[in-house]
């Protein structure tokens, strides 16, 4: 009888308990810094910002906004951006949340001290921000020219507790142009100074009592790399919202992400009934789970198309890889096609670069993907001044430029290790680049210390997953000079891309930003600083009795809000 | 004292049938390994050929042994794991058994009994200084060695002895080997290649230096035996150096323990080589072993044969150490 009970497969818990696995641990909760999928899914349960992206319709939602923003043209120079925040929408103290908050966030995303370059790089366009005199909560951005992305980019970020983090309203004695062109000279403020102290006691905590939000959920618990536990609010503000829009729904009483950084572990702890959503499975384990009977009896299976792309970068800063040419050349050696068909089951879509192919106006389908030819590489490798010849005890590639020293064409190649899918890229880019005597070194690293090669540089060539959505298109953070040291991994920069890239952020018309759009994407891949190789398919598995999964192709790739179990959990 | 060299019929055929098939085996693996880069096999091991993934074994194509999910062939791999396994294992159950060897004797020999003059405990220092990256290592060391050249100088010069010291040398022996003994090997292997990308030659010096002390030990307890025998102290009677009586008299005696345990070690470091590749801890992801390959079962589960050939390669080869260690400690 024993034996019966302890053998028989563990159904889902008896709480409203929604367990999903995570690869990875999100490292850290800071909304201006958030590194990795699992940080911005996990501090999307803590807090909301003005606009939400809406599963069910894949459009940009009012979340915190009562309404989408209105859209005024002051003059050439100036838009106007007006949002009212809801009468309802209050902080975990209770205090309503005004448009001052958003005042005080946008001068924290500014701020000197805090790590907000990113931040800095994405809303560098915005003037000031003015409070209407009648209405604490009504407000509008005044933003540098014209652009259609404004309306999305500005309610595109988290809003914080100016009561909590600044009580003593240091931050308002500066205006926003302040922190914009004299951010030297007000850092040594003590006032700034103290805000900052605050902010980053708050945030490297890894306590219960994190950063005070407007989401429906607070953290209850945080292992390391175990677990991280979610428990819903029992009053919050959006509950007396009615009807409740799809962005303000919290159906689940409590979500446990498991990290589970092994696939096959992973697998199994879904057949076994210890997690209940899996998402993006690697596709042999997808197409395993789908043919076997026993899953097809616990298991749903969902797909959809997802605006990530498997991305190859290179470091331009470094000397052998600060020619357009000899990037070109390499990105050659990537056989996107076979990896596709080898790693995805075919499942996903080739591309020519960041923007999908699926995004007909703005795709450029005029050129086409790099071919896999690594005998063209080598002859472009001779046009970019790489002469075959002795490197130690190997045959290779060097040049000496008419000013620096000698160099050698070798790569170190990063990667997060685990992920089989790039390490399936490194190894097939390796066996290519060796055929025509370029070594290189793979280098799987943990992902922690993956996050911070890519920040400090340490690296030639690296392989990572970038994610998209269909609203906006701001390239700044990624390949922009104000990107460099932040998000701008590869460091690629000339003033010729700073200034498209600029203009596709400031376009004022769909057609005119589909048009720039296709020259960026020309222009990226004659440059080359990263070789997107193809955009991956979303595979979600989750328990039968698991419902309003809403599976999409924004990320994460499901809707975790309005996850729901269909009937009574079973227990063993 | 020596014994007579067997030729290799003798070595063969004085073997019961479990041996000769050990020793068949391990001569099989040695030589793929030693021909890995010769032998025409139709695929190298680090090139994936991305048209056939998961391919079962004589399926169509060349891929013989089939492929696994990343599209390696399984049979090159194979070939270029018994390469590493050898490369690796070979040589650093050597070096574990040489230092061993050296630290076991010379603690079971001298016991704590042995003297150690003023200028060495200072060379000695210095060394420990530099191991421990303490500051200006360089300069300390320079000066030791100026310092004890000098007091060497001096006592020849005035024709006395030097001041010595007794030197603990069988508790700081047993010491550090009942200290690497009381980590599990994995656990502190794991520890320090987990944290430090290290090459090949890195794992072996690694693996070398965690397995020291069972040799040690052994030989230390058979020098314990020997030095007190009558051809030792008859050496010693001769006049005879401490040094050259361990060396040529002593230590060739007290290793012999060694033969029966060496392809025990080497079963042992297998073992823990192929557990660091499966767990992708160590070697680079461009080396084949057999533990890597073992791994990939994880990515693709219904493909068995990318479990079951290294297995059977791990298994035949630890199982056929053991049974040629058994051999060797039934020996006289």
């Amino acid at each position: 009888m024993l034996l019966t009970f302890g053998c028989s497969k563990r159904k889902h818990s008896s709480d409203a308990t929604i367990r999903i696995r995570w690869a990875h641990d999100p490292e850290t909760l800071d909304p201006l810094s958030l590194h990795n999928q699992a940080a911005l899914d996990a501090y999307n349960l803590l807090n909301i910002s003005l606009l939400q992206a809406d599963a069910s319709t894949q459009t940009l939602a009012p979340a915190l906004a009562e309404a989408l923003p209105s859209v005024q043209f002051l003059n050439d120079s100036i838009t106007a951006i007006g949002y009212r925040i809801r009468s309802v929408a209050a902080w975990d103290s209770g205090q309503p949340v005004l448009a001052s908050d958003v005042d005080f966030t946008l001068k924290l995303m500014l701020c000197p001290g805090l790590p907000n370059e990113v931040a800095q790089s994405q809303y560098h366009f915005i003037r000031a921000l003015q409070v209407a005199a009648n209405d604490p909560r009504r407000f509008s951005f005044l933003c540098r020219g014209r652009s259609i992305e404004y309306a999305h980019t500005t309610g595109d970020f988290f809003i914080l507790p100016e009561a909590e983090l600044d009580p003593h309203g240091s931050l308002r004695h500066f205006d926003l142009a302040d922190f914009q062109y004299r951010r030297a000279e007000i850092a040594t403020d003590s006032g700034i100074q103290t805000v900052v102290r605050h902010y980053l006691a708050a945030i490297t905590s890894q306590a219960t009592r994190q950063l005070p939000g407007c989401g429906a959920y607070q953290l209850v618990k945080w292992e390391k790399d175990r677990y991280i536990t979610f428990h819903r609010k029992s009053h919050w503000w959006a509950d007396q919202v009615r009807p409740t829009p799809f962005v303000l729904q919290a159906r689940p009483q409590q979500l446990t992400y498991a990290i589970i950084p092994d696939a096959a572990t992973a697998t199994l702890a879904l057949q076994r009934g210890e997690i209940d959503l899996y998402p993006r499975v690697p596709a042999h384990e997808f197409s395993r789970l789908r043919a076997s009977s026993t899953a097809a009896k616990t298991l749903r299976f969902y797909t959809s198309d997802s605006h990530d792309v498997a991305t190859a970068g290179f470091n331009t800063r470094h000397p052998i890889l600060a020619d357009a040419q000899t990037r070109r050349a390499l990105s050659q050696c990537f056989d996107a096609a076979g990896l596709l068909r080898a790693t995805q089951l075919g499942q996903g879509q080739p591309t020519v670069g960041l923007i999908s192919p699926n995004d007909h106006l703005n795709y450029n389908d005029s050129i086409a993907p790099l071919p896999f030819v690594p005998k063209s590489a080598a002859a472009l490798l001779r046009q970019a001044g790489w002469r075959p010849s002795r490197m130690g005890e190997v045959m290779g590639w060097t040049r000496t430029p008419v000013r620096g020293p000698r160099q050698e064409l070798r790569l170190a190649l990063r990667y997060r290790a685990g992920d089989e899918l790039f390490a399936t890229v490194a190894l097939q880019f390796q066996a290519a680049a060796a055929s025509i005597d370029v070594p290189v070194q793979l280098l799987p690293t943990e992902s922690g210390a993956f996050s911070q090669a890519l920040q400090t540089g340490d690296f030639d060539v690296y392989l990572r997953t970038l994610g998209g959505n269909p609203f906006m298109f701001n390239f700044i953070p990624i390949l922009h000079t104000a990107g460099i040291g932040a998000g701008n991994a590869s460091g690629y920069s000339t003033p010729a891309s700073d200034q498209l890239i600029e203009a596709i952020a400031a376009a004022d018309s769909k057609i005119r930003r589909a048009q720039l759009l296709r020259r960026f994407q020309a222009m990226m891949q004659d440059q080359s600083p990263m070789a997107p190789l193809f955009f991956l398919p979303n595979r979600v598995a989750a328990s039968r009795n698991l419902t309003g999964i809403h599976v999409n192709s924004l990320k994460p790739g499901y809707s975790v809000m309005t996850l729901a179990w269909d009937s009574a959990p079973q227990v063993p | 004292m020596g014994r007579p060299s067997y030729p290799l019929a003798v070595l063969i055929f004085s073997r019961s049938w479990p041996q000769r098939i050990a020793l068949g085996w391990l001569s099989v693996v040695l030589l793929t390994a030693a021909l890995a880069p010769v032998l025409p096999l139709p695929y190298l091991p680090n090139v994936p050929d991305l048209s056939q993934v998961s391919q079962p074994p004589f399926s169509i194509g060349k891929h013989w042994l089939g492929t696994d999910s990343q599209g390696l062939d399984i049979l090159s791999q194979l070939v270029f794991g018994a390469r590493t396994a050898v490369a690796l294992t070979l040589p650093a159950t050597v070096m574990a058994a040489l230092l061993g060897a050296i630290a076991g004797g010379a603690a079971g020999f001298w016991l704590n009994q042995s003297r150690l003059a003023a200028p060495y405990w200072l060379l000695l220092v210095a060394c420990v200084w530099w191991a421990l990256s303490l500051p200006w290592p360089w300069l300390v060391l320079v000066g030791a060695a100026a310092a004890s050249g000098c007091l060497l100088a001096i006592a020849k010069w005035r024709q006395r002895p030097l001041p010595a010291w007794r030197l603990p040398l069988d508790s700081i022996v047993m010491a550090i080997a009942t200290t690497l003994d009381t980590i599990p090997r994995l656990i502190l292997v794991v520890a320090i290649a987990a944290g430090t990308s290290v090459a090949i030659q890195g794992m072996l010096l690694l693996l070398a230096l965690t397995s020291w002390p069972q040799p040690a030990r052994l030989v230390r307890a058979q020098m314990l035996r020997v030095r007190v025998l009558p051809f030792v102290e008859a050496a010693r009677a001769t006049g005879f150096s401490p040094g050259r009586v361990w060396l040529w008299h002593a230590l060739p005696h007290a290793v012999q323990p060694l033969r029966a345990a060496f392809p025990l070690s080497m079963a042992g470091l297998l073992g823990l080589e192929s557990t660091l590749s499966f767990l992708g801890i160590g070697l680079p992801p461009n080396v084949a072993s057999w533990g890597r390959l073992l791994a990939g079962i994880r990515h693709d589960q219904s493909a068995w044969w990318i479990a079951f050939f290294p297995c059977l390669c791990l298994i035949t080869s630890i199982l056929s150490l053991y049974i040629l260690s058994r051999h060797q400690s039934s020996q006289p």
